[in-house]
C-alpha cells in the first residue's frame, strides 16, 4: 500500500479547504466598509474561526499526521528566526518571549537554555552549528548583520538538507524556490549596499536555481548588471518586479511557492496536500493581516488589491 | 476425503480469502480518508460512506464463488463428493481469476475511492462522479467472478 500515506489527514485537509478564503471573499473583504462588516464576512466562512493562527493551523496537522516529519521543514523559518531573536536577547538581556514566533520545532525555553548555557546540543542538529558559529560571530564581532546572514544562510543549507534526507519532492522544489528568492534579495540588497565579494560569498547560499557564482560576479556589477543576468533565468519576471519594489517582489515570491503548492491540489495521497494546505493558510492570514493594516492606513482599493497574495482555491 | 477434494477446497479458501483481504484493505483505505473528512464536516458521512462500501463488494464475490465450489463439491450437504485429482484442480483452477482479480480490484478500487472522498469533501454535489469512477474498477471483479462461476458451474462431478 505504498502511496498511500496520510489518506486521513488529507481527507481532513480536503474539507478544510472549504473553509479557505476564495477571491470573491477576499474582494468582498477590500470592499467592506468597516471592520465590523469584515468581520461578519469572515465568520460567514464555516470553520475559519477555527484555525484563524498559524498555531492552531499547525496544531491541527500535526495532530491528523504526527509522524509527517518531512513537513517539520515548513518551520524551519520560524526556528531560525527564533534563534535570532533569542541570540540578541540573550546578549542584550531582555525579554526574548517578545520575537518569538510560533509554531516552531524548537520551544523558546529550550533555545533560551541552549543559547544561554552554550550547549547547542540541546538543539536540533540542523540548527546547533548555525547556533553557535551565530553567537561567536555577534559577541566577538558586535556584527548582527553578519550573524543574521549566517543564520539566514543555515536555514536555506538546513532545509535544502532535511528535504533531501526525507526524500519528498515536494519539499525539495518548496526549499530550492525559498532559497532562490532570498539569494536574489541578498544579491540586491548587497549591491544597493556595496558589499563585497567575500561578504556575499557568505550571505548567499547557492545550491539554488541560479549560479551562485554567476549571481555574485553580477551583483558585484551594479543592479543593471544584476537585473541584466536574473532577465536570463527563469526569474526574470521576478527580477522585473524587484525593480520597481521589494515588496512587489515578495509578492512574486510568495505567489511562485503558492503556484508549487498549487500542484498538491490533484493528490489525494502523502503529505504533499497537507503542506500546501499550510502554504495557502499562511498566505491567507498575511492577506487578512496585510488587507487590515492597508484598510487601518485608509489605502485605496487598488493598492490593496495589488498586495494581495495568491489563493490556493 | 480424497485429494481432488482437498484441491476443491483450497480453491474455495483461496477465492474468500484473497478477495477478502483485497476488500478488507480497499474499504480501509477508503475508512481512512472517509474518517478524516468526517471528523471536519460530518454532514458528509452518508455520501462518503457510499465510497466506503465499494470495494465491499470483492469479498462478497470470493464468497459467492467458494459457496458455488462448496455447494457443486457437496460439501454444504455433509456427503462430500469424491472428487479426482482432476476434478480438484478444476475447481481449484476455477477460484484463481475471482481470487487474484479480487485481491487487486479490492485494493485498486480503494485507491480510487479514497481519491474520490477528496472529490466529495470539496463538491458534494459531483459525488456521483468519484463513485463513477471507483465504480469502473468494480467491472474487473464482475468480470472474473463471472470466468470463476461459469468454471465452477461447468467442471463434471
Amino acid at each position: 500500500m505504498n502511496g498511500t500515506k496520510y489518506a486521513n489527514a488529507v481527507g481532513a485537509v480536503r474539507a478544510m479547504e472549504n473553509a479557505l478564503l476564495t477571491k470573491n471573499d477576499i474582494e468582498q473583504l477590500i470592499n467592506s466598509k468597516g471592520k465590523a462588516e469584515r468581520e461578519s464576512i469572515l465568520a460567514s466562512k464555516s470553520g475559519t474561526s477555527n484555525v484563524e493562527t498559524m498555531e492552531a493551523v499547525w496544531e491541527m496537522i500535526h495532530e491528523y499526521a504526527p509522524d509527517c516529519k518531512e513537513l517539520e521543514i515548513l518551520l524551519y523559518k520560524n526556528d531560525f528566526h527564533n534563534l535570532k531573536a533569542v541570540l540578541k536577547a540573550v546578549i542584550s538581556n531582555r525579554e526574548p518571549s517578545l520575537y518569538f514566533i510560533s509554531p516552531s520545532n524548537v520551544e523558546l525555553n529550550e533555545l533560551v537554555d541552549a543559547v544561554s548555557k552554550k550547549n547547542y546540543t540541546l538543539l536540533p542538529e540542523y540548527m546547533q552549528k548555525a547556533a553557535e558559529e551565530a553567537y561567536e560571530l555577534v559577541t566577538n564581532t558586535l556584527d548582527g548583520q553578519l550573524s543574521d546572514s549566517l543564520i539566514d544562510k543555515a536555514l536555506m543549507q538546513a532545509m535544502q538538507k532535511s528535504s533531501d534526507e526525507f526524500g519528498s519532492e515536494f519539499m525539495q522544489k518548496y526549499s530550492r524556490l525559498v532559497t532562490t528568492c532570498a539569494d536574489i534579495k541578498t544579491a540586491y540588497r548587497c549591491c544597493l549596499l556595496n558589499k563585497s565579494a567575500q561578504f556575499m560569498e557568505n550571505a548567499i547560499c547557492g545550491n539554488s536555481d541560479l549560479d551562485k557564482e554567476m549571481l555574485i560576479k553580477a551583483a558585484l556589477g551594479g543592479t543593471e548588471a544584476l537585473f541584466a543576468f536574473l532577465e536570463t533565468t527563469s526569474y526574470s519576471n521576478g527580477a522585473v518586479l524587484l525593480k520597481e519594489s521589494t515588496a512587489q517582489y515578495e509578492k512574486w515570491c510568495d505567489d511562485v511557492i503558492m503556484d508549487l503548492a498549487d500542484t498538491a491540489r490533484m493528490q489525494a495521497f502523502g503529505s504533499d496536500p497537507l503542506a500546501a494546505y499550510y502554504i495557502a493558510k499562511e498566505a491567507e492570514i498575511k492577506n487578512l493581516r496585510i488587507l487590515s493594516v492597508c484598510k487601518e492606513f485608509g489605502a485605496d482599493k487598488e493598492t490593496i488589491t495589488e498586495r494581495m497574495r495568491k489563493l490556493y482555491v | 476425503m480424497t485429494n481432488g477434494l482437498v484441491l476443491a477446497l483450497i480453491g474455495a479458501a483461496l477465492a474468500a480469502l484473497l478477495a477478502g483481504i483485497g476488500s478488507a484493505k480497499g474499504v480501509s483505505l477508503v475508512g481512512e480518508a472517509a474518517s478524516g473528512v468526517v471528523s471536519v464536516d460530518p454532514s458528509k458521512f452518508s455520501k462518503v460512506l457510499l465510497l466506503e462500501l465499494l470495494p465491499g463488494t470483492q469479498g462478497l464475490y470470493g464468497l459467492i464463488a467458494a459457496m458455488f465450489i462448496l455447494i457443486r463439491t457437496n460439501v454444504l450437504s455433509g456427503n462430500a463428493a469424491e472428487l479426482s485429482v482432476q476434478q480438484g484442480l478444476g475447481f481449484l483452477a476455477a477460484s484463481l481469476p475471482i481470487a487474484i482479480v479480487g485481491l487487486i480490484s479490492g485494493i485498486m478500487q480503494g485507491r480510487t475511492a479514497a481519491a474520490g472522498v477528496s472529490i466529495t469533501a470539496k463538491k458534494p454535489d459531483h459525488n456521483g462522479k468519484a463513485i463513477i469512477m471507483a465504480a469502473m474498477v468494480e467491472t474487473y471483479a464482475i468480470l472474473a467472478l463471472l470466468i470463476s462461476v461459469l468454471m465452477i458451474l461447468n467442471i463434471g462431478v
